[in-house]
């Protein structure tokens, strides 16, 4: 087990190089560069900003100057926005989308897991359509629909709520409200239906029946006995899942103007912004290969059956 | 529920060679795994609905040029933002908010107290907008007798044409993103799957690799190389969510390559192409037909999203997610704007969510116990 953990820790470092590698070499192959606008600019300032930026050499050079760069931590400095770093920028926006995301999955999750196994216990019943619909309608609607709507019925219509921000003096944990109920509700839906069907297949199991004619209550075989099988779906959902909704969903961070590291994703995608694009997926695959990693190393806690020799 | 259920063959003189045929027949009939999915699909009737909700976009999309419908992109700017109406026309519209402007410059409640200038004011109008003729594409209409029954967007478009002529986009990059994703994932998941070692071990750890790439990174990067438009849109969607299949698929075709029936075949000298495509591939049928129905909303799920972030279909042609997000500004005063498309959206994406689910349940042999 030790040997295992190890030897994937280790197997990371190569995963996130290939993963910048292939970022890197697709950006120099898109057309267009980060100086090409509307306004064509003269040819000697775009030599000098060019060279500012290390973009004059050729792009084998350009790789190994990042790679280098990035091995002391230096993520360089961003093209369109001039007035911070990229570390920077990552450091003021991240805690945002991981506060964001972080609070939804909890929702999500909570909300999901007691929604899926609700369903399955009461399989073919009311009880089971009426949350199943609900599930499928999470995963119909579009966030963007779902957050325009909240917004127009709690914040234009109740007044309850503000329209958009985030945590701040004036609107305090107010204004967290809708962005985190509107990105856990995709989520939920998810959640709540790998939960149903993982627990239905558990349910019918040998090892359930031995539990239940040991004369166990209910409430014991479910919470004791199905619960920890019936997880492991979820948990392996939960790796990928975790990554992209912690670096920010970008839809939810643009419908309710969430300072977050989503907005400057897309930007940074459209202004071919290389090295605050690169740094974000550099952020990005790192937390990717980590939470699979502890989702592969849940595994063994969770299913016994499972071991990694 | 009753009426689409297959009914049991009633015995009622027992012996009698009618029933034993009967019987027989019954037998044969059961045997086959695709009718008894087909059975178990029917007596899903929200499937079934769904089904018929599919096959009904399907349709007008399809005959969207022929339908007696507007022009999805000519603009009639004098009808900016006029409300759906089932009995009313333009023409009528337009003079309804005439008195309306009128009634308050003289601060009147009723039409009947309008001052006489007033009324003849608008007399004046009416007629002129019904005979007022429009150029559109070189034909002139009179554009003030047109019904708007979902009414118009902010540019003087019928909501109701753009919204059939997006689905039409919409569900074609569904459609076409999915089958070719899923095409993708089983080709390069069955060689993988089968061939093994090497092969195996280094097309796995490409597809970890691109499931570590962002999606949207891929998405967008393939959409500034070959330049926006919706084949490409498709295309690079399509070469970016084949991860998924390949994996099942490669697991299927693993459990699948060492029995018998792939022995016999390879026995009778079978060449491995014939065995993958032939004897393989089809095993997976199940997988690939679930895989094909629950990406078609997932396709159009994502290229919605695209569309709203501005990087989806250009104008005049629309979808679905452009048309949602034209009518968010403008939510509070013409909420048809938003709610037309979003229904029409939701409503497909529910009856596919729903479809997909039924045909996994009906495909999928585990659960027979539960017939």
């Amino acid at each position: 087990m030790k040997v295992y953990a190890i030897k994937r820790v280790l197997g990371l470092i190569p995963t996130i190089f290939v993963i910048i590698s292939i970022s890197f070499a697709m950006l120099h192959l898109a057309p267009g560069d980060p100086f090409s606008s509307e306004r064509p600019i003269p040819p000697e300032v775009r030599a000098n900003l060019e060279a500012k930026y290390g973009l004059d050499k050729s792009p084998v050079i350009q790789y190994f100057n990042y790679v280098g760069r990035l091995l002391h931590g230096d993520l360089g400095l961003s093209i369109f926005y001039k007035d911070y770093t990229v570390t920077e920028y990552i450091l003021k926006s991240l805690p945002t989308s991981l506060t964001l995301g972080g609070l939804a999955m909890v929702l999500a999750l909570s909300l999901g897991v007691t929604v899926g196994v609700l369903a399955a216990l009461f399989k073919n019943t009311y009880i089971d359509y009426s949350l199943m619909g609900i599930a499928i309608t999470g995963i119909s609607i579009p966030l963007f629909v779902i957050g325009p709507v909240l917004q127009y019925v709690f914040a234009l219509k109740l007044g309850l709520l503000p329209t958009s921000g985030w945590l701040s003096s004036i609107n305090g944990w107010s204004a967290v409200i809708m962005p985190v109920v509107t990105l856990a509700f995709i989520y939920f839906a998810e959640i709540a239906r790998i939960t149903r069907g993982s627990i239905l297949e558990v349910l019918k199991s040998d090892y359930i029946r031995t539990a239940r004619a040991k004369g166990l209550s209910t409430r014991v075989v479910v919470v004791r006995h199905t619960l920890k099988g019936g997880l492991l779906p979820i948990v392996s959902f939960m790796g990928p899942t975790l990554a992209s909704i912690l670096t920010g969903s970008v839809v939810v961070e643009q419908i309710f103007r969430v300072p977050g590291i989503g907005r400057y994703f897309v930007e940074s995608a459209l202004h071919r912004d290389y090295f605050l694009l690169l740094g974000i997926v550099v952020i990005y695959a790192a937390l990717l290969v980590v939470f699979n990693l502890i989702v592969d190393l849940l595994y063994v806690f969770l299913d016994p059956r499972i071991d990694y020799k | 529920m009753k009426s689409t259920e297959i009914k049991e063959p009633v015995i009622t003189s027992v012996g009698s060679d009618n029933t034993d045929n009967i019987l027989a027949e019954e037998a044969v009939k059961g045997g086959s795994l695709t009718k008894d999915a087909m059975r178990r699909l029917r007596k899903n009737k929200i499937a079934i609905i769904g089904l018929w909700i599919v096959g009904l976009y399907i349709i007008l999309a399809i005959t969207a040029p022929i339908l007696p419908i507007h022009s999805f992109s000519d603009q009639v700017l004098s009808h900016q933002n006029l409300r759906p109406s089932l009995t009313k026309t333009a023409g009528q519209l337009l003079v309804e908010s005439r008195i309306k402007s009128l009634m308050q410059q003289e601060n009147v409640a009723e039409v009947s107290m309008l001052s006489r200038a007033a009324v003849s004011n608008y007399t004046e109008y009416s007629e002129m907008l019904a005979l007022e003729e429009r150029n559109l594409n070189g034909k002139l209409v009179m554009v003030n007798n047109r019904r708007y029954i979902l009414g118009v967007d902010d540019l003087g478009r019928d909501v109701l044409a753009r919204v059939i002529y997006g689905s039409q986009i919409s569900i074609a990059v569904g459609i076409f993103g999915a089958i070719t994703s899923v095409f993708i994932g089983t080709i390069i998941g069955a060689i993988s799957g089968y061939v093994g070692g090497r092969t195996d071990y280094i097309i796995m750890r490409i597809v970890d690799v691109m499931y570590g790439l962002p999606y949207m990174l891929l998405v967008i990067m393939l959409m500034s190389i070959f330049g926006r438009n919706i084949f490409n849109l498709f295309l690079a969607l399509a070469l970016v969510s084949w991860l998924t299949t390949a994996r099942v698929v490669r697991g299927q075709i693993m459990s699948l390559k060492n029995s018998l029936f792939v022995e016999s075949a390879r026995s009778m000298g079978a060449s491995n192409l014939r065995i993958v495509f032939i004897h393989l591939i089809p095993n997976t049928l199940t997988v690939i037909i679930i895989f094909v129905t629950l990406g078609v909303p997932a396709f159009i799920l994502t290229e919605s999203f695209l569309s709203y972030l501005g990087l989806g279909v250009s104008a005049p042609y629309t979808s679905w997610g452009a048309l949602v997000r034209d009518g968010v500004p403008s939510m509070s005063v013409y909420p048809w704007r938003l709610l037309v498309p979003s229904a029409a959206m939701v409503i497909f994406l529910f009856s596919m969510n729903f479809i997909g689910d039924g045909l996994r349940d009906a495909l999928d042999p585990q659960d027979k116990k539960n017939l």
